[in-house]
């Protein structure tokens, strides 16, 4: 069958189930067909499963033209997604056209979910097309005889790649393509993302510096304009709208008509807790919604989340809590309405939530946003413009994840093995390492066979050995075995189990928050209240409490910083404030803020860097206010209260938000020489950064994913935590260890890495110096805290700085007592 | 730099290494040195750098040159879990020592007792010189001054500005002093002290009384 005939085929399926087909879906019918890789960037709910499933159906029917009376064994795609609760979505869009076409086709579906019995059904049958994730994906690399498994592989379709692209997923994602490239030959390599500011990268990272992959591949992009609007809720009175906070339970009474006005709504919060504590209070005040409101979130028992996404579909739900859990994906077409509560901080993200609703090709998107403080106000000003603007963001992809390679060449080693001259070959074919040195490369092997490099007396490191044929393997059963429990990139802290006593999973909690707990004591997870009754093993027991608690179950993490691409427009619309021309009804409603902070201070304008000092009970203070989000002030405080500590002895406590940063201090911080000084200089940026940041610890931070990826700091058996005590160590150690007796380690080097290129973003620090340097400095002396330092003089979460001496600080410290 | 305490009658110095020198007994108290620790994450294919267990060894050595004791009293963890190579450079340490070496046996000392005996260590559940207790859990005991280890005690500071700092400390509460741990590859566990104990902080090499 020539292209024409076997694209009619899909053509007439199409015409039967009544469906128009988008250009964007044959052209790239056509060009896998012509035997080409590429990246496809169509949003979510626009047919873009059946833009790539259908192609690798018909070249099914093109190689096996009996294919009605017999199947080819051997399977023929997989089908890559980030989360796990997308793989029943596909698996029933794609199963649907295998049958209709009668290719006998199978489709099977392997994550973490899936039950052993299943998985070893699969390993002596592969299904047709295998839809799982990219760790299910290494686990299977990490299996006897992948390469035979594997070798009738057609295509690798990586579905949401934009999510997987700026993380170590993705990294992961590279090194697994380069293996397969090889041991399939016929495979094409197919991404779908969303829209993101740098899609042209994106292709290029999927297909690595391959030339034969590059060559043959195409950037189709689907021309479906969203329609997008977006709805501040906005308090009647603005008075008692507060100055900080990150819950926004003042507007809920806003909240309610909204929903009740609508078939179906979700609303997004930004983290698990602030997602238990809306639902907790909606429930409170309005208990009619009983039976009709419900919960999503990443640590809830899968059961109620499948629950929860069939009822949403089943139209049975008035109304949903949900985190990111719910923004990718899953087709809930009953969907109207979206509320976002608190700034969602990037546009890409805002947007896929306002797709969630009427997830229709063609039809509008309403989101309404809930500001939960002041400032708010103005990020939904500056998201609508974004919106209309179609601003987005980049994915910065990571590169010389040492690492992601160290798991990744331990996982080739407890299945077949490798030959280091030839995973050397391909791994420098992928993006992320296409810079790497022999000297590097080197250094990865001795790590993971000799732990250190240089053969050590007494030593008996043992992970990898070297076989007499030059065969690096791993043949220590527990080794194995120890390393494909870690295989991963996503490093959480240690999760327990939370049952009720009678049986009955709940979800996971992390252990710090049990870990503050005794029996008796009560706290709100999962919607309900429960008494934590004992701790067994890596399980909590629990059962129902008709008590009243405060204490509602809360996760580490998660705060995610404005984008550059907001922040510029945020300081635009600020500065609106005082220009003349049309306000949007957000700033209007800001005056009475505005007002109060013009009273102590002023709106800083475009060409005014504001610094605001004060004095409180807890010290003096100094706000500065780049509006350059979070990880910039990260960096800039850091290295300003560096530069400070070099003028005299001084111990500083930093906190930042979106808007600006603070130093506090418990001495007077003198602005004047900060000032007289130039001490937003970008000369000498990197070293004093570095210097800075040896003190604030971000490195520090960094280190404990890289440590557990890999395979430094063991996690443990799942529910088995004691049987390896003997073998725990905390990241915090390790790191200190590695500073003083190995500093040229590659994974210690790492973490500052890391912590310039992704936490600090350098390069967008230097910019914003410069852009300060050609600003006025204008420094107000304030008797109090104004509206704009709120927010950030009463964050808890802080970083230290210190240039006296550890006996000196201690003088002037008080022990913290049990009282 | 040492921090000099008397408890009934008796003099005792405590070092900012962690290990406290006993002045009548002419004995050097250390808990926690946990050798061995760092070869048996090696074995289990975790690269921490060989270098870290060599520092143990050199930090025990110069406490011993300062105060040369009659009596070098671990007060448990030794060895870190089961036998490994560092048990031979561990031995040929033990040979060159000219006092005398007793064990109060730890939770982590697993390896078979005899071991330690053939090094010519005195292996005991506990000791009792005059009214002192020498154990490796922290035990309270009518009429006996207890000197432990096991907790890895460190303190919590708090000061202007939001300041924090977690240091290592001894820590004394009514009839009993925990050591701090002496190994360097040994984390800390924060303590919170009531108004009637007593902390002394390991800083800048100094010992620091805090209350």
């Amino acid at each position: 069958m020539n292209r024409e005939e076997l694209i009619a085929i899909a053509e007439k399926w199409f015409d039967e189930q009544g469906w128009k087909i988008f250009s964007f879906q044959k052209k790239t019918w056509t060009a896998f067909l012509q035997g080409k890789n590429g990246l496809l960037n169509a949003p979510t709910g626009s047919g873009k499963t059946y833009a790539l499933w259908t192609p690798i159906v018909l070249q099914y029917i093109k190689d096996n033209p009996n294919y009605k009376s017999k199947r080819t064994k051997g399977i023929k795609a997989i089908w890559i997604t980030p989360l796990r609760a997308l793989s029943t979505e596909i698996q029933q869009a794609t199963q649907r056209l295998a049958d209709e076409l009668e290719t006998g086709l199978t489709v099977g579906v392997r994550t973490g979910d899936t039950p052993q019995s299943e998985r070893a059904k699969q390993k002596r049958n592969m299904p047709d097309l295998l839809i799982t994730t990219p760790e299910s994906l290494m686990l299977l690399l990490g299996s006897k005889g992948y390469a035979s498994q594997f070798k009738t592989l057609t295509a690798v379709v990586i579905d949401e790649w934009h999510e997987l692209l700026g993380s170590k997923r993705g990294v992961q994602m590279e090194l697994a393509l380069s293996r397969l490239k090889v041991v399939a030959s016929k495979l094409r390599i197919w991404g779908i993302s969303a829209t993101i500011g740098n899609i042209n990268q994106a292709q290029e990272v999927l297909l690595g510096a391959d030339p034969v992959y590059r060559e043959k591949s195409v950037l189709i992009q689907a021309r479906q304009k969203k329609k997008i609007t977006v709805q501040s809720i906005i308090p009647k009175e603005m008075d008692t709208f507060p100055w900080r906070g990150h819950l926004g339970l003042h507007l809920l009474d806003e909240v309610v008509p909204i929903i009740r006005d609508s078939k179906t709504t979700l609303l997004f919060t930004n983290t698990r807790s602030q997602c238990e504590i809306w639902f907790q209070k909606i429930l409170e005040r309005y208990p009619e919604f009983a039976g009709e409101l419900a919960m999503h979130h990443g640590s809830i028992a899968k059961d109620t989340r499948l629950w929860v996404e069939q009822a949403i579909r089943n139209e049975s739900l008035k109304a949903v809590v949900a985190t990111s859990s719910l923004d990718l994906g899953v087709d809930f077409a009953p969907v109207e309405t979206i509320i976002q509560i608190g700034g969602p901080k990037g546009i890409a993200k805002f947007l896929q939530r306002a797709g969630r609703s009427n997830h229709r090709p063609g039809e509008t998107s309403v989101i309404h946003f809930l500001p939960t403080h002041a400032l708010e106000l103005v990020e939904a000003s500056a998201l609508k413009r974004a919106v209309t603007e179609e601003v987005m963001e980049d994915r910065i992809p990571h590169l010389l994840s040492f690492d992601v390679l160290i798991q990744y060449l331990v996982t080739l080693a407890i299945s077949d093995g490798f030959i280091p001259s030839e995973i050397f070959t391909e791994i420098k074919t992928c993006f992320a390492f296409s810079s790497i040195t022999e000297d590097q490369w080197m250094w990865c092997l001795n790590f993971i066979t000799i732990g250190s490099q240089s053969l050590q007396a007494y030593d008996e490191y043992k992970r990898v050995i070297v076989t007499p044929e030059g065969l690096f393997k791993v043949e220590s059963k527990r080794t194995a075995m120890m390393h494909r429990l870690s295989i991963g990139t996503i490093v959480s802290d240690a999760m327990l189990h939370v049952k009720y006593v009678s049986g009955g999973f709940i979800g996971t909690i992390e252990e710090w928050f049990i870990g503050k707990m005794k029996p008796g004591d009560t706290f709100v997870f999962a919607g309900r209240t429960l008494e934590l009754v004992r701790l067994r093993g890596m399980t909590a027991q629990v059962r129902m409490s008709k008590k009243r608690t405060a204490n509602v179950v809360s996760f580490m993490g998660g705060r995610l910083p404005l984008s550059s691409q907001m922040s510029e427009i945020l300081r635009e619309e600020l500065q609106k404030e005082d220009a003349d021309g049309k306000k949007s009804k957000e700033l209007k409603a800001l005056r009475p803020v505005f007002k109060q902070q013009k009273k102590e201070s002023i709106v800083p304008g475009a060409n005014q860097f504001l610094i605001e000092t004060f004095k409180t009970r807890e010290g003096y203070h100094a706000i500065f206010y780049p509006f350059e989000g979070r990880f910039v002030h990260e960096a800039m405080s850091g290295l300003l209260a560096y530069r400070m500590s070099l003028l005299k002895a001084i111990t500083f406590s930093l906190a930042y938000n979106d808007y600006g940063f603070e130093l506090l201090s418990d001495q007077p911080i003198d602005i004047e020489s900060l000032i007289d000084n130039n001490l937003f200089t970008t000369q000498y940026l990197f070293s004093d950064l570095q210097k800075s940041i040896n003190s604030t610890e971000l490195a520090r931070r960094k280190f404990r994913d890289i440590a557990v990826i890999s395979g430094l700091v063991f996690q443990g058996y799942p529910n088995k935590m004691i049987k390896t005590k003997h073998l725990q160590s905390s990241s915090q150690l390790l790191f200190d260890v590695f500073k003083d007796y190995e500093p040229n380690n590659l994974l210690y080097l790492q973490a500052f890495r890391e912590t310039y290129e992704h936490q600090l973003e350098e390069g967008r620090l230097r910019q914003s110096l410069e852009r300060i340097a050609d600003q006025e400095i204008v420094w107000k002396e304030c008797l109090k805290p104004t509206p704009f330092s709120f927010p950030i003089i009463t964050d808890r979460l802080r970083e230290k700085l210190s240039s006296e001496k550890l006996k000196d600080r201690i003088k002037k410290m008080t022990l913290k007592y049990n009282k | 730099m040492n921090h000099q305490l008397i408890l009934k009658n008796n003099q005792f110095l405590l070092h900012p290494s962690g290990a406290i020198y006993w002045e009548e007994q002419a004995m050097l108290l250390v808990a926690d040195v946990h050798f061995g620790k760092v070869s048996h994450f090696r074995k289990h294919g975790a690269a921490i750098p060989p270098a870290v267990s060599e520092e143990n060894f050199s930090n025990i050595d110069q406490v011993l040159q300062q105060f040369k004791p009659k009596t070098l009293c671990f007060l448990g963890d030794l060895f870190h879990s089961t036998l490994n190579e560092e048990w031979t450079r561990f031995s040929n340490w033990m040979d060159d020592l000219d006092c005398k070496v007793s064990l109060v046996i730890g939770n982590h000392d697993i390896i078979p007792l005899y071991l330690f005996e053939e090094l010519n260590i005195e292996v005991v559940p506990e000791l009792r010189i005059e009214v002192f207790l020498l154990t490796h859990h922290p035990t309270k005991r009518e009429g006996f001054f207890n000197f432990a280890g096991h907790i890895h005690p460190g303190v919590r500071l708090t000061g202007m500005g939001k300041q924090g700092l977690r240091i290592p400390c001894f820590f004394q509460s009514e009839g009993q002093l925990i050591l701090p741990a002496f190994g360097t590859f040994t984390g800390k566990h924060i303590l919170e002290p009531t108004q009637k104990d007593k902390v002394y902080a390991i800083a800048d090499g100094e010992v620091i009384c805090l209350t």
